[in-house]
């Protein structure tokens, strides 16, 4: 730590990629992407979800080979992913030493030195409260990031990969991060990062990159807000998103109370945001209302109803669908049809002695697949691009003529034009009476498509804004106020 | 609790030993003798160096149904071709071998453990048969002095090598990674482990572990038969199960699994000291494998409501 | 759809081979007595294709099957008026063990692997205890001339019903809809609403009635049950599975192909057979076969 690099003269670049395409199943994660960061800067990644942020550091530190295009890289690398790498099952020492582990005669690991050894290790990033013997598996998320992190900057790299490491981080460990990050830049490193706040870019890069739809848009060394939000949506902001119609006046569609501090009412017509930094409880307040979490009692229509799992949720009458953000893992059905993938939750109704009407079904799915635009009906759903993709799950819910939807994240990973669909989806079904719960990892999203916000902290409601509240910052202010209150 | 889960082997063992104890005192009248211990320990070898090689294997997410094969291959070698000492390399080299096909069939073919290992057990139990059509050949003295000899405990010696064989390898950086990549193939290979090489690395030691199996198994039975391994399979699998090595891979111990080995070799004489029918031997082998696992995602549902 | 094709091109092309070198191989007299053989397989591989496809495995098929042939035999003494309580007592049989099969699976948890190969042992016990090692009273009992009867014509119907069974309930009703996506991705099917711990129990059970209904064909084309009856059947119904380009880690594949896969086992061995190759070169060749197809068509896809 105390030898002070020598500033390359030979390469002007740490990392670049020239001319990068890259392709998952159909979808191109990369077109022609190019991208360079010199030796001691910090470099932001900028970009929306699905813009190919996360592919292009997967091929930079060479764990994803580009179909087509250069990649040049002076000197280790060092990552630390979005989904984390750590191995679940291995303890924080085992997760650390991996690569190197201490070693006696013979060359054996001797593995009662790795958790002193760890722990020097985490000391020497200020890290003191995590036991460097527990079981990764078994800590919480923000102590796993910071293991995670750990693992990166202790092996002295050239050149960090950082993808989304603030994610999980509550603000104290984010300045503990920070602090990290310019040491690191200082000693002549090359630190690269994505964020999706844009406050921590603004405050920590040196200079900053946007990219749309999988490739190079904009390297600037001072960018503001405003325009980085029209470069990454290839649009101003304002006209993307639609008006929203004001909720009908009749009584809750849903109310839900739990003792653990959130209590709302949904009314028909209604889109309630619930915002907060990631990781506030927002997953699990969606997963227990469809009753994939914790059971729920929730009041429809006056009546207490009891929900135990997803089955009871989607009971006609009660009409409660849930749209995922991992669409991949908890929505679709891949290699399965459209119609398939549609019609899946409303086989009962179309169906005489058990077998499928498929007279019915054809005709059904024909009506939302038309209703919706949903491109390439015929062919299996994971050869759809995100956007249709999320459509498909969205007709399920239709057909099933759900009215209470709660949409979590769905415009993660879907282009510019196709979140404008959706938005416009949002809005024509709240005109249709439909009681709308939804979360995105865009605040700006919630601020301008929601009726009300419900800001969470800790997996309670922090505070309830009126909206539509336009300024994101406010929302973000909102979750981060509270916060240091409680802190 | 997570501990306790990776114990199960061992009180399984303990509680199987204690049965064992009481229900042979109850019948004989006294305790077992070192005789009594001795030919327990012989007849259960074989199958903890398989399971310790099953074990290895399944820690990675895998598994191996080829151990029959290969344990008859080289079963038949033995009795065959072994007249002394220098030919034991042979059978080793033969085992490993056959794990090494293994090895490159599901690292480098992309082929599923369980599907690669079907395809190759034919392949060397009929390898075995062409060996040895039909059961016979034997075994030197000396050898049998020195690897299972009735009278004096060298067993002991083979089964304290046998664990201490594992805990060395647990504590090279193969050991270790190992375990990265039964937890989580992916992420390992993210953070630099050669996934491929190790996958290979473990099929072809659970080869070399069916070979030193068979030449133990040859020993105690003085005669070889090509269909001998074929029990080893299923065996070999519950051994590993009763020793609570995950099946999803990254957790448990070989050492669990030759607790587990031996559990399910002491099952065997509780029933019989306990005077039911062997014709029932295997009902209580079935419930014995399903309880010790219902007892292991117990412990784990415990954890995680915690 | 297309490894189906890839299944019956390898069923064709043995045949062919056969022919070729040994005229007649294709006759219709060889290629009956090749089809009552594969039926065998077929029925078993028909219960393991179900439990394959929500991506589990079966390992309890040798001693459902050797169960349900014991049962049937002493249950029906010989006596053609005894046949259908019989029939519905072994098919119970496999039907019970099944259930359990997949309560334990589904319901407590415990890994298909585990929770079947103790049900094999529990099975072994049971038939093996119960009937003094096939030496009990009834033990000796033929089955009853009707269901001797069936072949080699009338067991090929009962295939060709199951085939039909099988297909019409997976692809035209909803119960396969939901087989297909529990297969697939069981936490979605889950969020979608469909029981999927109900789904696991019902393709468990039906595991243990198609390893019942082998079990009883077989002592209908053997005369009476023998111990370890069920034994080759196992990694034969698994080998079905895969060839018939059944994907091992569940929610794809037909019958059709498991049909094309239990054939080309089949001929194989015939072939081998009428070669004189000996009994070493068979398995061999056997597995040797299996593992090209599997390289063929079986791999898992690259790392992305």
């Amino acid at each position: 730590m105390t030898s002070t690099a020598p500033v390359p003269t030979l390469h002007t670049f740490a990392v670049r990629a020239t001319g990068v395409d890259r392709a998952f199943g159909g979808v191109r994660a990369l077109r022609d992407a190019s991208f360079s960061a010199r030796p001691g800067e910090i470099h932001a990644l900028a970009g929306e979800n699905g813009a190919g942020k996360s592919t292009l550091i997967k091929v930079l530190c060479g764990l994803v080979a580009p179909d087509r295009g250069r990649v040049e890289v002076n000197g280790r690398v060092a990552t630390a992913f979005q989904e984390l790498s750590l191995l679940p099952d291995l303890t924080v020492a085992e997760n650390l030493l991996l690569a190197d582990p201490p070693r006696g005669r013979l060359g054996l690991v001797r593995r009662g030195r790795l958790a002193p050894e760890a722990r020097r290790i985490l000391e020497r990033f200020g890290v003191d409260h995590i036991d460097s013997r527990a079981v990764c598996a078994d800590l919480p998320v923000s102590h796993r990031q910071v293991v995670e992190l750990v693992r990166v900057l202790a092996t002295e790299p050239r050149v960090v990969f950082l993808d989304e490491p603030t994610a999980a981080l509550p603000d104290r460990q984010v300045e503990w991060l920070a602090g990290h990050m310019r040491r690191l830049r200082d000693e002549g490193c090359c630190v690269i990062f994505t964020s999706h706040r844009w406050r921590e870019i603004e405050r920590l890069a040196d200079r900053v990159t946007v990219m749309r739809n999988g490739t190079h848009v904009a390297t600037r060394e001072k960018l503001a807000e405003a325009e980085a939000v029209t470069l990454m949506s290839g649009r101003t902001l304002g006209a993307m998103y639609p008006e929203i119609p004001p909720p009908a006046t009749a009584g809750p569609a849903l109310s839900f109370s739990d003792p653990g501090g959130i209590s709302f009412d949904l009314r028909p017509g209604e889109i309630l945001g619930v915002g907060g930094l990631a990781g506030q409880g927002q997953r699990e307040l969606f997963l227990t209302l469809f009753g994939a979490g914790r059971p729920a009692r929730v009041t429809v229509d006056g009546r207490p109803i009891r929900i135990r799992r997803p089955k009871d949720a989607i009971r006609a009458g009660l009409g409660i669908a849930y749209v995922p953000e991992d669409r991949k893992a908890e929505g679709l059905f891949l290699p399965l049809s459209v119609r398939d993938n549609i019609t899946l939750a409303t086989l009962g109704r179309r169906s005489a002695a058990g077998f499928v009407r498929r007279g019915a079904e054809r005709a059904e799915v024909a009506g939302i697949v038309s209703r919706l635009g949903i491109a390439g009906g015929g062919a299996a759903a994971g050869t759809l691009s995100g956007g249709n993709q999320q459509k498909v799950v969205m007709a399920r819910w239709l057909l099933a003529d759900a009215r209470v939807l709660l949409l979590f994240d769905v415009t993660r990973g879907v282009d510019a034009a196709t979140k404008h669909d959706l938005y416009r989806l949002v809005a024509e079904l709240a005109r249709a009476g439909k009681a709308i719960l939804y979360y995105s990892s865009e605040t700006e999203e919630i601020a301008h498509l929601c009726h009300r916000v419900l800001v969470l902290r800790e997996g309670r409601v922090a505070a309830e804004l009126p909206g539509p509240v336009r300024d994101a910052e406010r929302i973000v202010a909102a979750a981060i106020a509270d916060g240091e209150a409680h802190a | 609790m997570r501990d306790l889960a990776g114990r199960l082997g061992y009180l399984v063992l303990a509680a199987t030993a204690v049965a064992y104890l009481a229900v042979y005192a109850t019948g004989l009248g006294r305790l077992p003798t070192a005789f009594d211990y001795l030919s327990i320990l012989n007849t259960t070898l074989p199958l903890v160096f398989v399971a310790i090689g099953q074990s290895l294997v399944v820690l990675t997410g895998g598994i191996d149904l080829s151990v029959g094969g290969t344990v008859s291959l080289c079963v038949a070698v033995t009795a065959v071709a072994v007249t002394g000492f220098e030919q034991l390399p042979l059978v080793l080299a033969i085992g490993t071998a056959c794990g090494v096909v293994n090895g490159l069939i599901v690292a480098a073919g992309r082929i599923a453990p369980i599907l690669a290992t079907l395809a190759t057990l034919p392949i060397f139990t009929g390898a075995a048969l062409w060996v040895l059509p039909v059961p016979g050949g034997s075994i030197p003295p000396q050898i049998r002095a020195v690897l299972t000899n009735p009278d004096l405990p060298t067993g002991l010696i083979w089964l304290g090598l046998a664990v201490a064989g594992w805990l060395v390898l647990r504590r090279t950086r193969f050991g270790m990674r190992v375990y990265a990549i039964g937890s989580d193939a992916g992420a390992a290979r993210a953070v630099g482990v050669p996934v491929e090489r190790v996958t290979f690395g473990v099929y072809a030691l659970s080869g070399l572990c069916c070979a030193l199996a068979a030449v133990f198994y040859v020993s105690t039975t003085t005669a070889g038969d090509a269909n001998a391994g074929a029990p080893f399979i299923l065996t070999s699998i519950a051994a590993v199960v009763v020793g609570g090595v995950a099946f999803t891979g990254g957790r448990g111990s070989a050492v669990g699994a030759v607790a587990g080995a031996a559990a399910l070799a002491l099952v065997i004489d509780v029933l019989f000291f306990a005077g039911i029918d062997p014709l029932y031997q295997a009902l209580f082998q079935g419930l014995f494998l399903v309880v010790a696992v219902m007892l292991g995602s117990l412990a784990m549902l415990l954890r995680r409501a915690t | 759809m297309r490894r189906v094709l890839y299944a019956f091109g390898a069923a064709g092309g043995v045949l062919l081979l056969g022919t070729i070198l040994h005229p007649g191989f294709a006759s219709w007299p060889s290629l009956q007595a090749m089809l009552v053989v594969a039926s065998f397989t077929g029925f078993v591989a028909a219960g393991q294709m179900l439990v394959v496809l929500v991506g589990g495995i079966d390992l309890s098929i040798p001693w459902v099957l050797n169960g349900a042939a014991i049962m049937l035999t002493t249950t029906a003494l010989g006596q053609p008026g005894r046949l259908p309580y019989a029939l519905l007592v072994a098919l119970a049989v496999g039907a019970a063990a099944g259930l359990a099969n997949g309560l334990g699976v589904a319901w407590l948890g415990v890994p298909a692997v585990v929770m079947t190969l103790g049900m094999n042992g529990v099975l072994q016990g049971l038939s093996l205890g119960l009937s003094k090692g096939l030496t009990c009273a009834t033990c000796g009992s033929y089955a009853p001339e009707p269901l001797r009867g069936l072949f080699p014509l009338g067991a090929l119907l009962v295939w060709a019903g199951v085939a039909l069974l099988v297909t019409v309930v997976l692809t035209l009703t909803t119960f396969g809809r939901r087989v297909y996506a529990v297969g697939v991705n069981p936490r979605a099917a889950y969020l979608a609403g469909v029981g999927v711990r109900g789904v696991t129990v019902a393709l468990y059970t039906l595991s243990g009635v198609f390893a019942a209904l082998a079990g009883v064909m077989l002592v209908g084309y053997g005369g009476q049950p023998s111990l370890g009856l069920g034994d080759p059947y196992l990694f034969e119904s698994i080998a079905a599975v895969v060839v018939g380009g059944v994907s091992i880690l569940g929610g794809r594949g037909h019958y059709a192909g498991v049909v094309a896969g239990a054939l080309t086992l089949v001929a194989v061995t015939t072939f081998l057979q009428a070669q004189r190759v000996p009994e070493y070169g068979r398995l061999m060749i056997y597995g040797l076969v299996i593992l090209v197809i599997l390289l063929a068509y079986g791999r898992t896809r690259a790392h992305d």
